[in-house]
């Protein structure tokens, strides 16, 4: 037997510790201890992540073929009493306590703002897109007086706070950005007028009529 | 034996105009103003109720779902004007995730576009309406739509609409797409009228929802639900004809296609030729290429039945309703 076989035989003997020998199938247990467990993984991962995982991570820990949709129902079965929920976000899921107990939260423990990472640029972009939506790139370097980076944009799109909205009528047919949902919850406002300035709009519109 | 029918005769292209004494902009006393009101509904009922299809129902509904999103924007000071609005909603194509994002200009005509195809007949439809609506009112609307049907029966359509709004506002004074749609679905349960149609929101400015809050607004409420069902009757007049004279040239048209290309514009507002004709004609597996579909819509305009909306040369949109 050569040292390599060696190696490969131990590994085989120790499960779980190592990366490459990683268990997905569980073929040596039942059917419903098998769904248990990966409903436990899929959990256990989202748990211990703070930002949203996706589909292809969280299938990597289960069975060849076991849908995460489902899996993921299952949980949220478990879940519903409970104060937390697993939300989708972005394109992955990831925990969040349920909304009713926000003020609980905010009472108990000063949790600051949620960093999200924007730098200020980003932050910008998102600002006017915000305000000047639908807009395109075009639209954008009119308000920056540069080009905006289309890493940037992508990355917002990714973070899923803005979306491609409609095509701007001119030629080469550009999609403008416009945010999303995800936005409005991202900074916790009910609608687009609770945005700062549309406010002062109104107040301005109200007082000259 | 067999009996044919009695139908009240109607011709197509020229239905009774409205009577000048329905349109006196001089009521003023509130007796006066119910008097209107009243006859001014029971006209456009007769109308909407035609079991002919002089009217074109879907036609209507869609054309008064966008004078709604553009009188909502307003309300909600957007004040986005019916081109920006026409252009979020129809030139978004959908995302990656197949969803799409119209923005808040698209999104507005979106809400009203579903709402006049909500269904009132069926025994579950309160249900059915509070789960179209913003889940942030719960099981109020069902309470308010309750108290407003009871109301109508006893006081008239017009007090309930009002009160209903009035509930939605005290709730929530920035829900008023919320309140108008309420609103419109009492006035549309009260007539009989299988879907909701958006007159409320028509003519209606801040000022008026602001006083209708206070309890001060009723009577301008009031009226400006009146003219919305007189400029209901005279846009269902117009298209019934711009309808009828598009079947008239349909036998002029020899593109492959033209019926249900034909079907289309007489349910739709605005058809943008690249997504909604070609490459299958929406709603149909009839397939029509992108240059078959410019020019059949070029041949429309130019045989003088539908305009062209943007005056763009690019992007074009074309309708019969305006």
């Amino acid at each position: 037997m050569t040292a390599a076989a060696t190696k490969r035989l131990h590994d085989d003997q120790c499960d779980g510790e190592d990366n490459v020998l990683f268990d997905r199938e569980l073929e040596d247990l039942p059917q419903e201890l098998r769904w248990r467990e990966w409903m436990g993984r899929i959990e256990a991962v989202l748990f211990a992540s703070a930002s949203p995982v996706g589909r292809d991570d969280l299938a990597r820990v289960v069975g060849q073929g076991a849908s995460v949709e489902t899996l993921i129902d299952d949980i949220q079965a478990d879940l519903r009493a409970k104060p937390y929920e697993i939300v989708p976000v972005a394109g992955g899921w990831m925990f969040r306590t349920r909304s009713h107990y926000a003020t609980a939260i905010r009472t108990a423990a000063d949790v600051g703002e949620q960093s999200h990472n924007f730098s200020e640029e980003e932050m910008g972009v998102l600002c006017a897109v915000a305000y000047h939506q639908p807009i395109d790139r075009a639209g954008l370097a009119d308000i920056f007086g540069k080009e905006i980076n289309r890493d940037l944009l992508s990355r917002l799109r990714y973070k899923g706070l803005i979306g491609n909205g409609p095509k701007s009528p001119r030629p080469g047919a550009p999609h403008t950005f416009v945010t999303t949902t995800e936005f409005l919850a991202t900074f916790d406002l009910r609608s687009l007028r609770d945005l700062p300035d549309l406010q002062i709009n109104e107040q301005l519109e109200t007082g000259v009529l | 034996m067999t009996y044919q029918l009695t139908v009240i005769p109607i011709d197509r292209s020229s239905l009774p105009k409205l009577p000048a004494w329905v349109t006196s902009t001089r009521a003023e006393t509130p007796e006066y103003m119910a008097f209107l009101s009243g006859a001014s509904f029971a006209i456009l009922d007769t109308l909407l109720c035609q079991s002919n299809d002089a009217v074109p129902m879907t036609l209507l509904a869609n054309t008064l779902a966008l004078r709604a999103a553009v009188a909502t924007s307003k309300l909600e000071g957007r004040m986005a004007t019916e081109a920006d609005i026409r252009d979020a909603y129809y030139l978004t194509p959908p995302g990656d995730d197949g969803i799409r994002h119209r923005g808040p200009d698209g999104e507005v005509l979106d809400y009203w576009r579903n709402t006049v195809h909500l269904r009132l007949g069926h025994a579950d439809w309160m249900r059915a309406i509070a789960d179209t609506i913003h889940e942030r009112f719960e099981d109020a609307v069902e309470t308010w739509l309750k108290t407003a049907v009871d109301r109508s029966r006893s006081e008239g359509p017009l007090a309930a609409a009002t009160r209903i709004m009035r509930d939605v506002l005290e709730a929530d004074d920035r829900a008023e797409r919320v309140a108008c749609l309420l609103s419109d679905v009492v006035l549309a349960r009260f007539f009989g009228w299988e879907h909701p149609l958006p007159l409320t929101a028509l003519h209606l400015s801040k000022s008026n929802l602001r006083d209708l809050k206070e309890g001060t607004g009723e009577p301008a409420v009031h009226r400006a639900i009146m003219q919305s069902a007189q400029k209901t009757y005279r846009l269902a007049t117009t298209l019934a004809a711009r309808a009828e004279a598009l079947r008239a040239i349909t036998p002029k048209l020899r593109t492959r296609g033209s019926e249900d290309a034909v079907a289309l514009f007489l349910r739709e507002d605005a058809v943008a030729p690249s997504s909604m004709l070609a490459p299958t004609i929406r709603g149909t597996t009839t397939s029509m290429t992108a240059r078959a579909a410019r020019r059949f819509c070029d041949r429309l305009v130019e045989l003088g039945v539908a305009r062209e909306l943007t005056g763009r040369s690019t992007f074009r949109l074309y309708g019969i309703a305006s």
